[in-house]
């Protein structure tokens, strides 16, 4: 009770002497949250749009020959030896054209010379959710290439290849703002701390003659790290959060952003981004006060 | 920590043998061996420079010896370290020549530490500092920031930080120099209203109005060496200590 009670009083005289010093270092640690968090929202939003895009995803492979029932049936086989999948569907040539024309809508005269057989028949292959990775739908298209009568293999590569580069860029920016996060907040804090501790040398050396023990000198400073990364990471979050709710008034409707219904970071990250600001901000306290207990 | 001590004459201070050289080669206090029992009051006098501070600061763990034994309150304080440090430190106050006030903070605040540290209660650390401005006569300067204050008050107000804990051992370090007569007497009433609840006080001094009057022992350093230890007479004069020093018992 009184522990606290004097712990209490004395970060107040702290905060009151130092508090130019502390609110610089509070808005250091809430820009590097807001960096970070930032990076971190768009590539989590990335991702879930990844989920999005690899559900509409069908590798098409286009046939030399319509395939006869046999054939098919051997086709089925092939494919499902590399791997399973969602779903095989194939397509006559009769099939691709009256989709084709489907597609034309109005303009579907310009198909009244061409034979109905002009398109060539193809298999629609929709693989399991699973299969995620570039990688291996480069493998499985790869294999598909190598299937009897296969002339060629299509699944929109360029949006596939651009948009999973992009999402692993943004993922070493989102590491690097991480280690932003975790230097400003550390170190920041700690520089900050040293600078009270040197300005008040004499008092914390008068408290440890007249018999402060190590723990009423240290509390302070610690209590001092906690606010620093309890208000700094608020401050952080807030600000993208009021960001976040612009940009999705002005962006709502426009046609790229459809495919990313943006969403805001669940309570679970939120409290970890908050939770690991305070620490991190705490052990830079830490640092500096034990170097100093310690001389 | 003067209840812990079983036997109400037991030491409070044991010096054994104890020496404190300064680089290159100053030998502040050398083959100090002197026993302070619990409750008394103990006189530290000799000219500047004789080690009278020097001995203070190893009686409070600001310095280390160089060589020999102390123990406080049965503890050798130089191997106590971490809590037990702070919790005897809690019990030991100690007046500086210095004084050591944090000059940016009131009078009130600087008294109020030495209690704060040990979680008193912020009712009894109030009435406690208002209690001892009023024996010394500083209540108007309860809010005055200590920097702005004369040295003679600056004094007083580490004096009373020094017994505001109600520790079991009191050390003064020239509590007097910057006093007028009047106010030397508040003094010394103070220190002896701690020593009759109590406390063991070691005092000082090269003021000889200290100490002429009284009848407690009298330890003279004389270039770091012990060069007497006597008991004031009363109303007599140290006959011993000038018959030794060849007359030069003035202090200053
Ligand atoms: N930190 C120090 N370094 C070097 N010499 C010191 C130090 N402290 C004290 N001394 C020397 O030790 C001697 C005793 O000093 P001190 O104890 O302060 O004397 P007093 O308090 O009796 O006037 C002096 O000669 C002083 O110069
Ligand atoms: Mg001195």
């Amino acid at each position: 009770m009184n522990f606290w009670f004097s712990i209490f009083r004395q970060t107040g005289r702290n905060l009151r002497q130092t508090w130019t010093t502390q609110f610089m270092t509070c808005l250091t640690v809430s820009l590097s949250v807001l960096i970070f968090s930032f990076f971190y929202l768009i590539y989590l939003n990335m991702l879930s749009a990844g989920d999005k895009v690899t559900d509409d995803l069908r590798l098409v492979v286009y046939l030399d020959e319509e395939p006869g029932p046999e054939m098919q049936k051997q086709l089925r086989l092939k494919i499902s030896q590399f791997d399973q999948v969602q779903e095989i569907k194939f397509i006559s040539r009769e099939e691709a054209y009256a989709r084709f024309a489907e597609q034309l809508g109005d303009n579907r005269d310009v198909l009244t010379d061409m034979p109905t057989d002009f398109l060539p028949a193809s298999i629609e292959v929709i693989p399991l959710k699973t299969l995620r990775s570039l990688n291996q739908i480069k493998l499985f298209s790869e294999y598909l290439a190598t299937l009897p009568g296969s002339q060629k293999v299509q699944y929109g590569q360029k949006w596939v290849e651009r948009f999973y580069y992009f999402t692993q860029l943004l993922s070493i920016i989102v590491l690097l703002s991480g280690i932003l996060l975790i230097l400003t907040a550390t170190f920041m804090v700690a520089s900050t701390i040293r600078l009270t501790i040197f300005g008040r040398q004499e008092e914390l050396e008068l408290l440890k003659l007249v018999g402060a023990t190590n723990n009423y000198i240290r509390t302070p400073f610690l209590l001092e790290g906690i606010l620093q990364g309890l208000i700094g990471s608020l401050l952080g979050l807030t600000s993208l959060y009021i960001l976040f709710q612009w940009t999705a008034r002005h962006f709502s409707g426009a046609g790229f952003l459809d495919l990313f219904t943006f969403t805001f970071f669940p309570p679970g990250i939120i409290a970890t981004v908050i939770l690991l600001s305070i620490v991190l901000c705490t052990v830079g306290s830490y640092t500096s006060m034990q170097k100093f207990l310690r001389i | 920590m003067t209840e812990t001590v079983a036997p109400s004459r037991t030491a409070m201070i044991e010096m054994i043998k104890v020496c404190k050289k300064f680089p290159p080669n100053v030998v502040a206090l050398d083959d100090i061996s002197v026993s302070i029992a619990s409750g008394e009051i103990f006189f530290l006098i000799g000219r500047s420079g004789a080690g009278k501070t020097t001995l203070l600061k190893l009686l409070c763990n600001m310095e280390r010896p160089s060589n020999g034994l102390i123990e406080v309150a049965g503890m050798n304080i130089h191997q106590v370290t971490g809590n037990k440090l702070a919790k005897l430190r809690q019990k030991v106050g100690v007046a500086y020549q210095d004084f050591r006030l944090l000059t940016d903070r009131t009078v009130a605040e600087n008294i109020a530490i030495s209690m704060e540290v040990s979680y008193k209660k912020p009712q009894i650390i109030r009435n406690r500092v208002r209690s001892l401005l009023a024996q010394l006569q500083l209540e108007d300067k309860h809010d005055i920031l200590t920097g702005d204050l004369s040295r003679g008050e600056q004094q007083r107000v580490a004096l009373a930080r020094a017994v505001a804990n109600s520790p079991a051992l009191i050390l003064v370090d020239e509590p007097t120099g910057n006093l007028d007569a009047t106010s030397t007497e508040q003094v010394m009433e103070l220190l002896i209203r701690c020593s009759n609840s109590g406390a063991t006080i070691v005092i000082a001094t090269h003021d000889e109005a200290l100490y002429r009057h009284s009848t407690h022992r009298i330890m003279k350093l004389h270039n770091g060496k012990l060069a007497s230890l006597t008991r004031g007479d009363g109303q007599e004069r140290l006959k011993s200590m000038e018959a030794m020093n060849g007359g030069s018992s003035d202090g200053i």
